[in-house]
């Protein structure tokens, strides 16, 4: 299908409303089609409808109407006319109006963005399928290739024979990938500094803002975000579902790690709703395969409910990117997540490790991110893929390859080695299994299924230790270790789209529980936790705090999230204050804060003064979060440097409260 | 690190009242107005919310619909069974508030501990109510099936 994409300027008109804008839109072709998609950064959503719309391209513009956005490419005499003549002719018979009225079922698809590969599956009336790509790939590698305008994503993978992508292009400098990790972080996070060896430019100036990322294109690094290429990569996927089906998307739901924080949330979610596709529900990745099983078990035991017994399962899934762990309490099709944990080890730190084990000068051959340098960083890159998946079914293997530059390497390694040196990695894991059997309160008997998935799910010490944390000899069978995650976004997509089967085998519930702990700063710079982790969602807490200094008139609430004791240790999602609290002594005044957690996931959070009480006393105040978009890393040092302590807050101690 | 602050309450008042700011849900947070549900949505409100008087009619056991004995298998299947019909994701008219209130019931009575807890305190507001009528107490007797491993602060002054 050959995705081609082509930078533009269109003129845009909202339907309803005056006024025009010019904004810079990108020219698909697919197959004799274009489709027209607002760039990135016009502050155009996708999805919405358009009354008109000017696309110029050199000298020629050209009108067209409706903008949800069939453009036909026409033909001049049976010759095809040059590139730059897009002639814009709406699909005249649908009218945007006349389009949301088209009776095609808007199920919404799951999509699992993996940070190295990714997969999209469907509700096809039946049961999930798993669509293909082209080349005939469920899971299709996750990157965007950018070459002079063209950019091309992984999801065709270059589709036309001719710019067919082998690894080697995609680790040449001139793809991004890893977008999932590097999505929502700040320079001084130490999986951007990681991620500095990899193949395209990551520049981190170590100060508390978003990283610079760059592709190399004619020997220029050009400059992108990973909301960027993630939008671009979700366009081509979005164009291969609706290939399949025949009519637009609008609505997913999608699979994201545990460890993701609020602030990555909104960024992934932003570039879903630039590639036009609003997002339904973030799944975390083991709630959606917790979802596929409770189906699964209610096909086994139809008429369980009643009886009211429950399976556990201890689901744990490791990818290139993160490792998270759950678990599951089911019955009748109804899963209640008990407890989650989440970090931010994966494949990808598995193969740096054993890169700078057979390679001890590594970091320093590829400070400088010269051509012949991203070469050789290449061929290492996949001769290490390679042997780390060929020692999943083998005792030890040979790692021979010339770097080029009168580099060579040569080792032989086997599992000892292999594990010695990712026993840090190895040990994250551990701990994040047992946190959440310690915070299901559960020993390891009482859990029925083990449930590994994700690709890292193969390697054998991976196995031996989660089962061996479960003192269990065999992992649950039923399950497909790299397509159960999208399964089962896309039944929570059947699900929450208000599908219904009448085999029933839709009737299925996720009670989710939130990851982390959310609370605001106090008491100095202490984090008291609002809403503890794992607490069943939807849910709504307060706590009650007070004023740490005689007649303080106004207070900062600070929201965090995370699982440090230091407010600092944790992500700032966003501040505000209270003002107009009345003069009173330290101590005397309660502030009530209360976080709400809708089913959507929403985070509001509201706070006021709750006594003394009063006409004199302000209205509560409810805040949305996060708040905060670029550069929070400052924010809570620019706080502390204007306010110092004087508007902090203390918890009022639970002893004292009426 | 928990800052000092002077004791204002008077200890007996282990609940706050219904209307009590404090437990006032959004989307409406008004200090004043009582929220549809009493106060069981503060932190530790799934441990301590108390069967008083108020909240008698409605016990954490009717709002599962169930009997006071019911067992553990019960009350699980009891909770499943709602959570289809009430939580945001399942029902055809979803409501927030009613899931809530369904899961601070279960997270309650599925707790063996905060569960005896909750029993005890359900049986000494019935016999206080009952005292009224037949002066006898309950809530000391010694067949009192009292099973405790933890106390809280607010229940300590329930009694």
């Amino acid at each position: 299908m050959g995705l081609v994409f082509v930078r533009c300027e269109a003129v845009v008109q909202r339907r309803g409303l005056p006024g025009r804008r010019a904004v810079s839109a990108d020219l698909f072709r697919r197959g004799g089609r274009f489709i027209l998609q607002p760039r990135l950064n016009s502050s155009v959503l996708g999805g919405d409808s358009w009354l008109s719309i000017v696309v110029k391209r050199g000298k020629t513009s050209r009108w067209c109407s409706d903008a949800d956005i069939a453009i036909r490419s026409t033909t001049s005499k049976g010759k095809r006319m040059a590139e730059q003549f897009y002639t814009v002719a709406s699909d005249s018979e649908t009218t945007g109006e006349d389009k949301s009225q088209l009776s095609f079922p808007d199920v919404a698809i799951g999509i699992d963005i993996g940070t190295s590969k990714c997969s999209v599956a469907i509700w096809n009336g039946h049961q999930v399928e798993l669509l293909k790509n082209t080349r005939n790939q469920k899971g299709m590698r996750s990157y965007v290739m950018f070459k002079d305008d063209t950019l091309s994503a992984g999801v065709t993978g270059g589709a036309a024979q001719e710019s067919a992508h082998e690894e080697r292009d995609i680790l040449s400098g001139s793809a991004i990938f890893n977008m999932k990790r590097l999505i929502g972080r700040m320079d001084t996070d130490e999986v951007v500094q990681a991620s500095k060896t990899l193949p395209f430019l990551v520049q981190t100036l170590g100060i508390g803002v978003r990283p610079f990322i760059a592709a190399l294109v004619n020997n220029m690094w050009r400059s992108t975000t990973p909301e960027e290429v993630l939008a671009i990569f979700l366009l081509e996927l979005k164009a291969l579902v609706e290939m399949h089906l025949k009519h637009p998307v609008r609505n997913a739901v999608l699979t994201i790690p545990v460890a993701f924080s609020r602030f990555q949330q909104t960024r992934i979610e932003r570039a879903f709703a630039m590639a036009g596709l609003h997002v339904l529900r973030l799944m975390p990745e083991p709630t959606a395969v917790a979802l596929l099983y409770a189906q699964q078990q209610q096909q086994l035991m139809h008429d369980n409910m009643g009886s009211g017994i429950e399976k556990i399962a201890l689901i744990f899934n490791m990818g290139a990117g993160y490792s998270d762990a759950a678990v599951a309490a089911t019955a009748g099709g109804v899963s209640q997540i008990r407890a989650l944990s989440g970090c931010t080890v994966g494949g990808e730190d598995i193969l740096q490790n054993i890169m700078r084990h057979v390679l001890p000068n590594f970091d320093s051959l590829y400070d400088g991110h010269t051509v012949d340098r991203i070469k050789s960083m290449g061929l290492l890159r996949i001769a290490t893929q390679d042997a780390i998946h060929k020692l999943a079914n083998q005792e030890s293997v040979d790692i021979n390859i010339d770097l080029g530059n009168g580099q060579k390497v040569s080792k032989v390694l086997d599992h000892s080695e292999f594990e010695q040196v990712n026993r840090a990695i190895f040990e994250k894991c551990e701990k994040i299994i047992i946190q959440c059997l310690v915070d299901a309160k559960l020993e390891p008997e009482d859990i029925n299924d083990v449930i590994l998935v994700g690709g890292c799910s193969k390697i054998p010490r991976i196995r031996s230790l989660v089962l061996g944390l479960c003192k269990k000899e065999v992992s649950y069978k039923n399950i497909d270790a790299l397509e159960a995650a999208v399964s089962g976004a896309a039944m929570e997509g059947a699900i929450a789209s208000g599908v219904t089967d009448p085999s029933g085998s839709l009737d299925l519930l996720t009670i989710q529980a939130t990851p982390m702990n959310l609370g605001i700063r106090a008491d100095g710079n202490n984090f008291a936790a609002i809403i503890p982790r794992n607490t069943t969602v939807p849910a709504r807490r307060d706590m009650l705090f007070t004023t740490t200094h005689d007649n303080q008139t106004e207070a900062l609430i600070a929201v965090y999230e995370g699982e440090g004791e230091q407010a600092e240790d944790n992500h700032l999602l966003g501040y505000f204050k209270i003002a107009g609290i009345p003069p009173a002594p330290k101590g005397s005044v309660e502030i009530s804060v209360c976080m709400d957690i809708d089913a959507s996931n929403v985070l509001r959070v509201f706070a006021g003064v709750v006594k003394p009480q009063g006409p004199a006393i302000p209205p509560f105040i409810e805040v949305r979060m996060p708040t905060l978009d670029d550069g929070h890393g400052w924010c809570g040092q620019a706080l502390a440097k204007m306010y110092g302590k004087t508007i902090d807050l203390a918890v009022l101690p639970k002893k004292l409260q009426p | 690190m928990i800052s000092p602050r002077p004791a204002l309450s008077p200890g007996f008042l282990a609940f706050r009242p219904a209307g009590s700011p404090a437990a006032s849900p959004p989307p409406s947070p008004r200090p004043h107005a009582p929220p549809p549900l009493s106060a069981s949505f503060s932190s530790s409100a799934a441990v301590t919310a108390a069967p008083d008087h108020t909240a008698a009619s409605s016990s954490f056991y009717d709002v599962l619909g169930l009997r006071p004995g019911a067992s553990a298998r019960e009350i699980k299947a009891a909770y499943r069974r709602l959570a289809l019909a009430v939580h945001p994701d399942a029902a055809p008219h979803p409501s927030a508030e009613d899931f809530i209130r369904v899961h601070a019931a279960y997270s309650t009575l599925s707790d063996p501990d905060k569960r005896a807890d909750y029993d005890r305190r359900l049986l000494l507001s019935a016999a206080v109510g009952r005292r009224r009528a037949h002066p006898v107490s309950l809530g000391r007797s010694p067949s009192f099936p009292a099973r405790r491993s933890r106390r809280t602060w607010e229940t300590d002054q329930c009694w």
